[in-house]
């Protein structure tokens, strides 16, 4: 576990508190309340314009709450020694194009307030990291995006952080680039790195996330690991015949649900409601010909959240 | 990491950039240039024998007085350019959103920044005035009164105009921080211009525009320094009995230490308001 304030060390990393953010008269964020665990690869997912950069923003103090309170590695959200443990990959990943992608790696060394001896190997092990050791004497404005990612991602690494913060990380990568940033992210988990993974591609949590809040129009929908959450929206398809008037009392109390034909679909059932739920139709005189259980995918799990906010 | 070394730190990567990217190159080529062409212009007037002695040494200081004006249009211009881009360019390409992470304070970011963009101006008008009172002292001979106080007022004019545009570009894009900057600049000159024309016409009204311009931006004040330890006591005196010294390129006397101590003020307090929008600002 990387070091710390030993009073901090026993608060979450992330802890939000009806966080709002308000830009005239857009709500950018409507009461994000969240909590991420020291520790933790949290994956932070939303659609386009859920907020999530905005979130971010706040818990790094580049922008103000209009309401609400955030702590990140138990002190209050910007705060500056707090900033010293964290790493921080932004979505707009832009650096000094004039420089070499190894002086901008010392100059985050010597912002953070490093050893002046450990810069040149904090820079080398961060270029080795991120699959940049060639190109360390290249200037940036020479890279590609994916490569300036890259070294975003490196710089995001330097100084063993407690923290780290990647906004949307493979947005300019192939798919060997996300391949490597899902290792890198692996490693952190395994060095007890809390990882805060802002993107809006499922498929990069479902690699690498150890829960996630989903977000949608400033306000988080649903927190849990990727199971619960897909547990959540489950549903279970019946055949259905046989039912007499007022047939739908014998649902009541078992989730949602929606008739198509002889099809029922119900969702948010409890655990091991299945049995119950059958006894209950056939308890009002109807057969049940058949149980399907739906097999969610978190993409579809996603959708159903969304769709029912 | 202290408040000094994090200053230390943003100021020399602003004084990097500027020397990478070639700027203080290009400065210094436009300036040899500029100062190739006043040697043409001193030699023709200092060995000219249309002239008499007594005009040549009374249009010499006259005529480098002039182009010091030009040159200190370009220091004008320069601070406007290098500071305007400071802070918003960054702030739109997304680059200080990793520096300000870290964990030092805005203000340090700022007043770092504005740091190595003075000692970029200071180095540049030391160079540039160097160049010009070694190049015309070879070609006539003539070599002003107080050179080093006359940079430095022309430094300190330069320094006035990057502070203001440093906080315009806290908020506004590099592109309206420079312009605006360069206006106020401009503005400021014309209503020094306008108070010797005021004293000239005696019309008191003029003169108190032109003193009220002096104090609310210092810069044609500073000028005015500056103008003043370039004039030779002969020079001077020969002014004065003319025409009372009612033109827009004398001084009659040095700027009050009173003047000064504001122009401080002046630029503390305006220095002072970059770093509160900055830190106010949202990135």
């Amino acid at each position: 576990m990387p070091g710390g304030d030993p009073a901090m060390l026993g608060s979450p990393a992330v802890h939000a508190m009806e966080l709002r953010k308000e830009y005239r008269r857009t709500v950018a964020l409507a009461g994000l309340s969240m909590t991420v665990g020291r520790g933790e690869v949290f994956g932070f997912l939303g659609p386009n314009g859920a907020g999530k950069t905005t979130a971010v923003k706040l818990l790094l103090g580049l922008a103000r709450p209009t309401g609400g309170t955030a702590m990140v590695l138990g002190a209050p959200a910007g705060d500056r020694a707090a900033r010293r443990k964290i790493g921080y990959l932004p979505e707009l990943f832009r650096y000094q194009s004039w420089l070499t992608a190894r002086e901008v790696l010392v100059l985050h060394c010597r912002l953070l307030g490093l050893p002046r001896l450990s810069w040149e190997r904090e820079a080398g092990a961060a270029l080795e990291t991120v699959g940049l050791t060639g190109r360390g004497q290249d200037k940036v404005g020479t890279f590609s995006k994916g490569m300036q990612q890259r070294l975003g991602l490196g710089v995001a690494l330097l100084g063993e952080p407690d923290l780290v913060i990647l906004d949307e990380p493979t947005s300019a990568l192939d798919p060997v680039g996300r391949h490597q940033v899902r290792a890198i992210i692996s490693g952190l988990r395994d060095r007890g790195t809390t990882v805060f993974l802002n993107t809006h591609l499922l498929e990069e949590a479902e690699h690498v996330c150890d829960r996630v809040t989903v977000i949608s129009k400033g306000r988080a929908l649903a927190s849990g690991t990727l199971e619960q959450l897909r547990r959540r929206s489950a549903a279970v398809r019946l055949q259905v015949t046989g039912l007499p008037p007022g047939w739908w009392q014998a649902l009541d109390g078992f989730g949602r649900w929606s008739a198509e034909g002889d099809w029922l679909r119900v969702r948010d059932l409890a655990d091991g409601q299945v049995p119950d739920l059958v006894a209950a139709i056939v308890g009002r005189g109807g057969r049940v010909a058949a149980v399907v259980p739906e097999q969610q995918s978190l993409e579809s799990a996603f959708l159903d959240l969304l769709g029912d906010h | 990491m202290s408040t000094a070394g994090a200053i230390w730190t943003i100021a020399t990567l602003t004084m990097r950039e500027a020397l990478r990217r070639r700027l203080v190159a290009a400065l210094a080529a436009i300036s040899v240039a500029l100062a190739g062409i006043s040697a043409w212009g001193f030699y023709r007037l200092s060995h000219s024998t249309q002239v008499t002695t007594g005009e040549s040494n009374a249009a010499l200081p006259l005529a480098f007085i002039l182009f010091m004006f030009m040159f200190s249009f370009i220091v004008a211009l320069s601070a406007s350019a290098i500071a305007s881009p400071a802070v918003s360019s960054e702030v739109d390409s997304g680059v200080l959103a990793s520096v300000v992470t870290r964990p030092l304070r805005r203000s340090d970011v700022l007043l770092g920044k504005w740091l190595g963009l003075a000692v970029i101006l200071a180095g540049y008008t030391a160079f540039v005035c160097g160049l010009q009172v070694a190049v015309v002292a070879i070609v006539s001979g003539y070599v002003p009164p107080d050179p080093v106080a006359a940079g430095a007022f022309l430094f300190a004019e330069g320094a006035v105009l990057l502070t203001l545009v440093l906080l315009l570009s806290t908020r506004l894009s590099a592109l309206a921080a420079g312009v605006i900057g360069v206006a106020l600049f401009g503005m400021a000159w014309l209503a020094g211009v306008v108070g010797s024309l005021g004293d000239s016409l005696h019309i008191p009204v003029m003169r108190t525009a032109s003193d009220i311009s002096q104090f609310v931006l210092p810069t044609d004040g500073l000028w005015h320094g500056a103008i003043y330890y370039l004039e030779p006591s002969a020079y001077l005196m020969t002014q004065l009995s003319q025409d009372g010294g009612q033109n827009p390129f004398f001084a009659a006397a040095a700027p009050a230490w009173s003047y000064l101590a504001w122009a401080g003020i002046w630029l503390v307090l305006i220095l002072a308001l970059g770093v509160l929008s900055f830190q106010r600002r949202e990135l």
